[in-house]
């Protein structure tokens, strides 16, 4: 706020006063909200740090699991066999709120299916391409799980960075400012009494 | 037992007529035999990097193959590719050079590749994949030829492929059974076709040769129904009626009524008593988390016992079957190094895949 723009005035002081009371308990707000999505983030990190070293490990796991499916079976069978599936795995997107924040929660069906549901005939089968299949039907469930987790973490982070902007905003400029000008009105309002006091001074002076 | 042997005719027993050529056939497969790599070969090949072993194969047999194809494909693809085209034409140039009942053995031995092919096919048009995908994925060493297959993926969807093979054996199961849904079960019935088919073929083994033959078809049916029912009981898979219409019939020694009963400690307790337990008492651990090393001792056992015999019976249809085996089996372990090598596999890994007889 420039301070020339502010007519300094009782009814703005008023204004001001009030608008400073509101930014204070603003502030109050936003920052015990910033430190309770810093909790939740904390919370969940930790869960996402767990699931992302599973995801890795379940990766390496899938891909040494085809590299030897085909190396045993050829690339040809395990494409052949991939060809079969009957049915993708079905993602159900819905939400909840984490401090009026809302974070995505993912339902999935149909990723980890039993051995005799998955399409292909089991005589004409082995066990590398089994493994391969349960290796990858964990892999999928995995990413499911840390997709919710990261994107959660991804969406507490910018709520975060947004209220600590706006905390800082509020702390360090907003609130300054107006005390500023509520200080600047005030001392304005000072500067008329006294010259009103001194004019009247004045003026009895003269009538005596 | 006795139900599988002779069979009702099949649509292809026009074939077993014609007079028998195993002298000049088994003449032929020994010349052949000669060109397959040595057994001292995998040890070097192991010591060796990709593209070490990529000039080395194109420097072999494979050199046709792998000229042809480099165009299309590189890589452990085109390596892959090119053993494939091989194997296809090496099958081919064996119904070639054969007559009358070795022929007719032989392309009733090469059908699984026409059932694999179907298998591809159905399983092909119910993803959607695209024809140029479904074409990579055939291996035409069967009756149905290159020719045929493509007009097969070209078509637009199963039904009109099965009226397509309205010609063939595996018409009646397709129509009457397909119904785009269920095709695990048309796969199992399919494979269960081909080893009823071939036991039917073989008929009731009188001479040593044909004993001989159906022993190592049993081996493999025995091989591949234990195979099956360790993974049925990992999986949890208890009910009888659920893993009986699994089994394939014909097996040599294992009762799979018996062992399909059984929980899971018995179950394995019974085959301490079978001729296998040497063979994969190795890799037996209480608690199996992977069942990959069992397969590939089974394999190995199989395939040794096949090849064990292979002197008796010189001129017969031992001595071919004995190469079709070898032949196969190079083919594999080339793609075994090749793939496992490329995917930076450990050694130990890729040497304990490999089946060296």
């Amino acid at each position: 706020m420039v301070l020339q723009d502010v007519k300094p005035t009782r009814s703005e002081l008023i204004n001001l006063k009030r608008r400073i009371k509101l930014s204070e308990s603003g502030h109050k707000l936003l920052k015990m909200k910033r430190d309770g999505l810093i909790l939740e983030f904390f919370k969940i990190l930790n869960e996402a740090r767990n699931v992302r070293t599973e995801l890795d490990a379940a990766f390496v796991l899938a891909t040494d699991k085809i590299n030897l499916a085909s190396a045993v079976n050829g690339v040809v069978a395990v494409k052949s066999t991939a060809f079969s599936t009957k049915e993708n795995p079905e993602i159900e997107l819905s939400g909840h709120n984490i401090m009026g924040v809302f974070v995505p929660k993912i339902n999935s069906t149909g990723v980890r299916k039993p051995l005799y549901e998955r399409g292909y005939g089991i005589i004409g089968t082995n066990a590398y391409i089994d493994e391969t299949a349960d290796a990858f039907e964990d892999l999928v469930e995995k990413i499911i799980t840390a997709a919710e987790l990261e994107t959660t973490m991804k969406r507490l982070l910018n709520e975060i960075e947004k209220t600590k902007r706006r905390v800082n905003a509020l702390e360090f400029k907003v609130i300054p400012e107006l005390i500023d000008t509520m200080k600047f009105i005030r001392f304005a309002l000072e500067e008329v009494e006294r010259e009103s006091t001194f004019r009247l001074k004045r003026v009895k002076a003269r009538q005596q | 037992m006795d139900k599988i042997w002779g069979k009702k005719p099949r649509k292809s027993d026009k074939k077993k007529k014609g007079t028998s050529n195993y002298a000049y056939a088994v003449t032929r497969v020994r010349a052949m035999k000669s060109k397959l790599l040595p057994k001292e070969t995998y040890p070097r090949l192991m010591n060796m990097g990709i593209d070490e072993i990529t000039r080395f194969i194109q420097e072999s047999e494979y050199k046709n193959d792998i000229d042809e194809l480099a165009m299309k494909y590189s890589g452990a693809d085109l390596a892959e590719h090119a053993l494939n085209r091989n194997l296809a034409l090496t099958y081919a140039k064996l119904l070639l050079i054969t007559a009358g009942e070795p022929n007719y053995l032989i392309s009733e031995y090469l059908r699984r590749y026409d059932i694999w092919n179907i298998k591809t096919l159905l399983r092909g048009k119910q993803y959607n994949a695209s024809e140029e995908e479904i074409l990579e994925t055939l291996i035409s060493a069967g009756e149905l030829t290159y020719t045929t297959l493509s007009e097969l993926a070209a078509m637009e969807s199963y039904e009109e492929i099965i009226e397509a093979l309205n010609e063939t054996d595996y018409y009646p199961l397709l129509q009457e059974e397909y119904d785009g849904t269920n095709l695990a079960y048309i796969e199992n019935e399919l494979d269960k076709m081909y080893y009823s088919g071939l036991f039917g073929v073989i008929g009731k083994p009188r001479s040593k040769d044909r004993k001989l033959f159906a022993r190592f078809i049993k081996l493999e049916v025995d091989a591949k129904n234990m195979g099956t029912l360790f993974r049925l009981k990992k999986a949890g898979v208890e009910q009888l009626d659920e893993i009986m219409p699994l089994m394939i019939e014909g097996g040599l020694e294992l009762n799979t009524e018996k062992l399909a009963s059984l929980p899971y400690e018995e179950f394995v307790e019974a085959l301490r008593k079978t001729r296998y337990w040497d063979a994969i008492s190795g890799v037996m651990v209480p608690d199996m988390d992977s069942l990959t090393g069992l397969e590939c001792r089974l394999l190995k056992f199989s395939l040794e016992s096949a090849t064990t015999y292979s002197h008796v019976s010189p001129i017969s249809i031992v001595p071919i079957m004995d190469y079709i085996i070898y032949k196969n089996n190079e083919v594999n372990n080339l793609r075994i190094i090749f793939r496992g090598k490329e995917a930076g596999l450990e050694d130990e890994l890729i040497k304990d895949q490999l089946v060296v007889i």
